[in-house]
């Protein structure tokens, strides 16, 4: 008998047995299906925090010092980032503007639905530390800090309030009684949130005089080469600020969003241990499905390779017959299992995340031959068990 | 001319055991082509297994059996599914088609493990089937068939590769009298053809249909020879 004969009579059992074949699949169905969507949304979930702490910038330590006495200590301290220059790639200042709001014309931030704008006064490193880039215009550049130029960066919210459908470049906003010509504008990177990140402004961090009317700075961002370099520089700076304060003289704070990053994603690999368990247990639902369907037709099966045996199929044949129905179910399962799994993860991360969701390669296979191997390992089990037998064995089972 | 030559054939099951059971203890028995035998004996006599080793169903435990001059004991599974298929044809007591499969694909089937071309199979399944009168249930499942329907499809498939051999395991056993003596009929007919026809029952009334009478107990002949002179 030939291999054409083999798929010939194979699928003229598949679909003579339908019931059988279409339980077997769906097994196969519903374990890669499960396992594709659940590993898929904590995989997104993962992603989107990674995300979200990258647009804020990793890598990023905010260095936090004052003292009770109200010495000025901003030169040591920024002398001494820049003097972390092998660890870091940039250091700014991050002063806040004390006073409120900003005005184009007649309009204020005052009235701004979800509150006002936050104003920034910063170094030319301050966008490579907050991991802001420029959209159109041109970024604070090292001589307006020198020269006490009134420019100002505007963050895309911003511009959109102010300046809705028009270009702010060389227009004159007013923050305080102070007047700052509109050099740039930052592209949005938090433009879903209410409170969003691009809800704000810099200006030059020599303007703290006439902002803030000190010189003062208590804030700096320090933007480390890498995660372990910023573990170094957090001990370096720390170091250097116990040994400048102490407790009785005044505050110092040293810490980095990696920290907050890395206990989010503790939080969701727990998730994703409890999905993925939860995704196993189908896993092995549909797999005892599967073994189920299979055995409970073992009896039926092993008479009817009896009567194959009696009629003249060799052992062989039949163990091809079995092995090609059996990958034939499993396959069309597979594909099958794989599609409603696809379109179950771009409708979850649809509904769940707003995203587009699409699922690990590795993992679609991983789950595809899982269910496959036990698939075809059951479909042939009554083949290769039956066909051993003496044929009148065979045809005695009941 | 000698066609099946069993020589002091042993079928033993757990042997050595307390549960031994000897369902075959030393028969030899020889039959020549174109016979018509039945071999009769009351249930648990052994002559179902006896047919079972005769059809290759089953491996004797002890003692050689010879068919068509080549040892059949000795063979492996290649060789033995090829002799099952083109020398023997079984009819079973409770018929033993494929349930899934139609009567047309239930008497195909011995012909596709030979490896007929599709064309010839049609004509070969359609002309067994036309022989038994069954060919307009060509594309009826086994359950939606009467007893008898099924049997002549068994039939059919047994008689479909030309077999020189045809092997009844009490063929009317499961089917009414009238329906019996067709199938009774339908075996005689196959021996007038020249086909060697061996017929196993409990049922003396069954075995007067053959020439030779071969009667089993216990595992051991008991009694072989012509109808006429055997006591039925």
């Amino acid at each position: 008998m030939n291999i054409g004969q083999s798929f010939k009579m194979a699928f003229k059992s598949i679909f003579s047995n339908k019931v059988r074949s279409i339980l077997t699949m769906l097994g196969i169905i519903i374990g890669v299906a499960a396992v594709i969507i659940m590993v898929s949304i904590v995989e997104g979930s993962n992603k989107q925090i990674r995300d979200y702490y990258e647009s804020m910038g990793t890598n990023k330590i905010n260095v936090y010092a004052y003292k009770w006495n109200g010495e000025d200590i901003t030169d040591e301290l920024y002398e001494y980032c820049l003097s972390l220059d092998e660890l870091i790639l940039g250091v700014t200042p991050n002063a806040y503007y004390w006073g409120r709001g900003m005005r184009y014309k007649t309009v204020s931030t005052d009235n701004m639905e979800y509150g006002e704008p936050q104003i920034y006064m910063g170094s030319d490193q301050f966008s490579l530390c907050n991991n802001f880039e420029i959209e159109y215009g041109r970024d604070i550049s090292y001589l307006d800090v020198k020269n006490y130029n009134q420019v100002v960066v505007l963050g895309a919210r911003l511009k959109e309030y102010l300046f809705p459908y028009r270009d702010p470049i060389g227009e004159i906003v007013t923050i305080g009684e102070y007047p700052f010509e509109v050099i740039g504008v930052y592209k949005a990177k938090d433009p879903n949130s209410t409170w969003s990140m691009d809800n704000m402004a810099v200006v030059p961090y020599t303007m703290v005089r006439l902002l803030n009317k000190t010189t003062r700075i208590e804030e700096f961002v320090v933007k480390a080469r890498s995660k372990k370099d910023t573990t170094e520089a957090i001990t370096r700076l720390t170091g250097f600020l116990s040994g400048l304060i102490d407790q009785n003289s005044g505050y110092y704070s040293v810490y980095s969003q990696n920290q907050w990053m890395e206990q989010d994603e503790k939080a969701t690999r727990m998730m994703s241990l409890v999905l993925g368990g939860i995704a196993g247990i189908s896993l092995l639902v549909g797999g005892i499905g599967i073994m189920n369907i299979m055995l409970v037709t073992v009896k039926e099966r092993t008479r009817e390779i009896g009567i194959r045996k009696a009629v003249g199929g060799s052992r062989k044949s039949i163990i091809i017959q079995f092995l090609i129905e059996s990958s034939v179910i499993c396959a069309i399962g597979g594909i099958l299992g794989v599609t409603v799994g696809y379109l179950g993860t771009l409708v979850a991360g649809k509904l769940i995340m707003d995203i587009v969701l699409t699922p690990s390669v590795t993992m679609t296979i991983g789950a595809v031959a899982f269910s496959v191997v036990l698939g075809v390992g059951f479909g042939m089990y009554p083949a290769i068990k039956a066909s051993g037998l003496q044929p009148v064995e065979a045809l005695r089972a009941e | 001319m000698k066609l099946i030559e069993l020589d002091n054939v042993y079928k033993i099951y757990n042997e050595d055991m307390e549960n031994e059971v000897r369902a075959l203890n030393g028969v030899s028995l020889t039959i020549d082509r174109g016979e018509f035998v039945a071999i009769i004996g009351p249930s648990g006599s052994g002559k179902s297994t006896l047919m079972n080793i005769i059809g290759c169903l089953d491996t004797p435990t002890y003692g050689d059996y010879f068919l068509d001059g080549q040892l059949v004991n000795e063979m492996d599974d290649r060789e033995l599914s090829k002799i099952r298929n083109r020398e023997v044809g079984f009819i079973f007591q409770s018929f033993h088609l494929i349930p899934a499969l139609n009567a047309y694909e239930n008497v195909e089937l011995p012909l596709i493990y030979q490896g007929v071309r599709a064309d010839k199979r049609e004509e070969m399944v359609f002309e067994a089937l036309e022989k038994l009168g069954i060919a307009e249930r060509a594309y009826h499942k086994p359950t939606e068939m009467s007893g008898g329907q099924q049997q002549r499809v068994a039939i059919a498939r047994a008689i479909v590769t030309r077999a020189p051999i045809i092997l009844a395991d009490e063929p009317t056993g499961a089917l009414d009298s009238k329906t019996g003596e067709t199938v009774l009929g339908i075996l005689r007919g196959l021996h007038k053809e020249g086909t060697t026809v061996i017929l196993i029952t409990h049922d003396s009334r069954i075995a007067s249909a053959a020439e030779r009478i071969i009667r089993i107990s216990d595992g051991v002949i008991v009694q072989d020879c012509p109808r006429e002179e055997a006591e039925l």
